[in-house]
């Protein structure tokens, strides 16, 4: 008995001890000038993103900075649970489709208090910084303009004797070009291009075409059922004549250039952004080419620049200052910016862009022609997306595979559409 | 040991024990035992019981991880019994995975079983060979390589593509990609085998020699001394094996790339519920939707149980 006693207090001497050192070691993660940064990305990103950091710790012996990086599906997850664990990264990438989102519930924090001082970014025009605000403050530093684009193989098409599509085609030129594609193709289940009826971009993109937006700025859907029964037709038509790829090819998509049907071989023609260009040019083979995307004919500038993703501070980041400064050295400064390229999209600063415009490969000049190219197309930034942006994102993706499938009319889908999304939308 | 140390104090014993005293008295008794427990004990209260108290919290809240949890009351609740047409997709996705998948991964495990079983040369490697599938069956490797083998250019489309047969995707058609997970589960029969041939090992030989003796044929044996005798294992597994399927989450989500597409076809409730939870981060709703699948597993385990006595038969 004696002997257990004594064994019980040291057993609790030993845990309590443990528990201490555990607690320990979480206390001394966030010493000051010791930052954390997390992003989303592939292994190219990661690369180019390192060396950034090493060059800005060499220009700053007194801060260091950990980093961790994972794939866009696993980064919300562990962003969120460390947001809740009260361990969020100092700096952390952010995408347009969330901002709205992490910005309302106070996850990041409002940077105008920075500008002029650690945050240099003036010159990245009025536009660009209101289509990183919230509710007109400052939550995010945009990292790369894109736009979503055409990815095509140009040859691919010109071989069948067809012109492929470029800026200025109309929504119906695509599907006579789609329709000339088919009648010379001799390759069996090859198509000219991907079924891009489940890409809210493209919609939105058709809409914008049209007057129409795809929310407002309160938050309510920008169109009506009817002219999503529009977009469904158009696409079940083309997918009728064998002019875009088949509804379960087009479900192995996962909308990346990994399993895009342009990748893997079943289409000379998908739809990115055009920071993706240069991830589709590392997996195919053939010599791609990037072009915008279809308009329509008296209302040309339906698309627009975006920021490819932006660079956030987490709310509660013990070092916003030092976070910043990082933010600012990857965005607006020469080593940092040259050490990242143009992977994330075109920097958003003019004496940026003209820096590192000479050291671009051929593709990664392909993607700031592209921009440049966009000018007479680009209109209007959108409203900020409402919360559940997201759902409503892959709800028209699984409507537009039921019109795919034919188990429902593009009528019945876009009905169940509206139905689904005004009730995402009403959910808090 | 504890036995002789309590009855050799006959005192405390006469009178009648104060309900804190027993306690006391049975705790000083069984402590090394609990000592030995300790770390077990510990992982499960800190790891299994903690959190699913704390789900169960979360699940009459609204929890969107950053902001503090806010009490709902029942909201959760009712919005999955009444308004929720992704609860219900779930349900039915999952219920006929459950429903095909059991019944035949336990009879091609019992097959392949009968059959290892009637001594053939190598066994252990057999076992060992068969048995694989299991191991790897959960892991993420192996739904990548269902995904490549059931694609359109797949090694499925290539083999019937010999046979002049041009298969579809079967993995992202609606209409197939549920099958081929039941597939993918079939395929992973390793572990009731094991238990099965464990269990056909056991059999009294004698029986079966009577049976012979008296002119039963090996179908009849089969059916009125393998079955019966084997039913207590039947049930084993078929227990384990409901269980892992209304939970089964890997291969619906790398298959499908995290949509339980195409079409909601291979949404799987667990899938769903880590949508809910990770992708649109309302951890309060999946908490809901976490408690609502552990009772239906707990009612279906029940419902097993109470309709055991009719068909298990246990040799006392």
């Amino acid at each position: 008995m004696r002997a257990w006693k004594t064994s019980r207090r040291q057993l609790f001497g030993v845990t309590a001890g443990a528990l201490a050192a555990a607690a320990g070691t979480a206390r001394s993660a966030s010493a000051e000038g010791s930052i954390r940064m997390f992003w989303w990305g592939s292994n190219d990103r990661a690369e180019r993103t390192r060396k950034a950091i090493q060059a800005f710790e060499a220009a700053d012996p007194g801060v260091s900075v950990t980093s961790e990086f994972a794939g866009w599906d696993g980064y919300w997850p562990r962003l969120a649970t460390q947001i809740a664990g009260d361990n969020a990264p100092d700096l952390l990438q952010m995408d347009p489709l969330y901002m709205v989102e992490y910005a309302r519930r106070g996850a990041i924090r409002a940077l105008d208090s920075y500008r002029g001082g650690a945050l240099q970014i003036d010159d990245f025009g009025e536009a660009n910084l209101a289509s990183c605000s919230i509710d007109g403050k400052l939550f995010g530093i945009n990292n790369g303009i894109n736009a979503f684009g055409t990815i095509l193989n140009a040859s691919a098409w010109r071989d069948r004797g067809v012109e492929p599509p470029a800026f200025g085609t109309t929504w119906q030129q695509l599907v006579e070009m789609c329709r000339a594609f088919k009648k010379a193709n001799k390759k069996s289940g090859f198509y000219a291009i991907a079924d891009g009826s489940g890409r809210d971009e493209l919609f939105e993109i058709w809409l914008r075409g049209q007057n129409k937006m795809l929310y407002t700025p309160d938050g309510q859907l920008g169109f009506e059922a009817k002219d999503l029964t529009g977009w469904f037709e158009y696409w079940a038509a083309l997918r009728a004549d064998g002019g875009c790829v088949t509804p379960d090819i087009q479900a192995l998509s996962k909308s990346d250039a990994e399993t895009s049907p342009l990748t893997t071989g079943y289409a000379a023609a998908d739809y990115a952004h055009s920071n993706e260009f240069i991830d589709f040019s590392q997996l195919n083979k053939a010599e791609l080419s990037l072009t915008g995307i279809p308009v329509n004919e008296g209302n040309v500038a339906s698309n627009y620049l975006k920021p490819s993703q932006m660079f956030s501070v987490s709310a509660g980041s013990r070092d916003p200052e030092t976070a910043v400064k990082l933010a600012n050295f990857l965005v607006n400064t020469p080593s940092g910016v040259q050490a990242l390229g143009v992977e994330r999209g075109i920097p958003a600063a003019p004496a940026m862009r003209a820096l590192i415009l000479p050291g671009l490969n051929a593709n990664e000049k392909k993607t700031v022609e592209f921009i440049t190219n966009l000018a007479p197309y680009a209109g209007k930034f959108p409203p900020a997306l409402p919360k559940g942006a997201g759902e409503i994102s892959t709800l028209i993706l699984r409507l537009s595979q039921e019109t795919g499938f034919e188990s429902s009319t593009p009528a019945q889908a876009a009905d169940q559409f509206v139905r689904e999304a005004n009730s995402i939308l009403q959910r808090r | 040991m504890g036995d002789g140390v309590v009855s050799k104090s006959p005192a405390p014993l006469a009178l009648p024990d104060l309900p804190a005293a027993k306690l006391a008295r049975s705790f000083r008794r069984n402590a090394p035992g609990y000592l030995f427990l300790a770390p077990w004990l510990l992982g499960f209260a800190v790891f299994t019981v903690g959190p699913a108290l704390a789900s169960l919290y979360l699940s009459f809240t609204d929890y969107d991880l950053v902001r503090a949890p806010e009490l709902v009351g029942l909201a959760n609740y009712v919005r999955i019994a009444t308004a929720d047409p992704k609860f219900a997709a779930s349900i039915h996705v999952t219920f006929i995975y459950v429903i095909l998948s059991v019944p035949l991964k336990l009879a091609f495990a019992l097959v392949i079983a009968l059959v290892l079983n009637r001594g053939i040369a190598g066994l252990p490697l057999y076992r060992a060979i068969f048995y694989l599938p299991s191991l790897l069956g959960s892991s993420v490797a192996i739904a990548v390589l269902w995904r490549q083998l059931f694609a359109a250019d797949g090694l499925v489309n290539a083999v019937l593509g010999h046979f002049g047969y041009a298969g579809p995707s079967w993995i992202s058609n609606p209409r197939y990609s549920l099958y081929t997970l039941v597939l993918l589960s079939v395929w992973q029969f390793g572990s009731p085998m094991i238990i099965f041939l464990a269990g056909l090992r056991q059999m009294p030989r004698d029986v079966y020699e009577a049976a012979s003796i008296d002119g039963a044929s090996k179908l009849r044996q089969f059916f009125r001394i393998t079955l019966p005798l084997l039913s207590p294992v039947i049930f084993f597994n078929a227990i384990v094996q409901t269980i892992d399927a209304f939970r089964a989450f890997t291969p619906a989500f790398v298959i499908s790339g995290g949509s339980g597409g195409p079409i909601n076809s291979t949404l799987f409730y667990t899938l769903y519920l880590y949508q809910e939870a990770f992708g649109n981060f309302r951890m309060g709703y999946a908490s809901a939707l976490a408690w609502v699948l552990m009772i239906i597993i707990a009612l279906f385990t029940v419902f097993s149980f109470l309709t055991s006595r009719y068909w298990v038969y246990y040799d006392e």
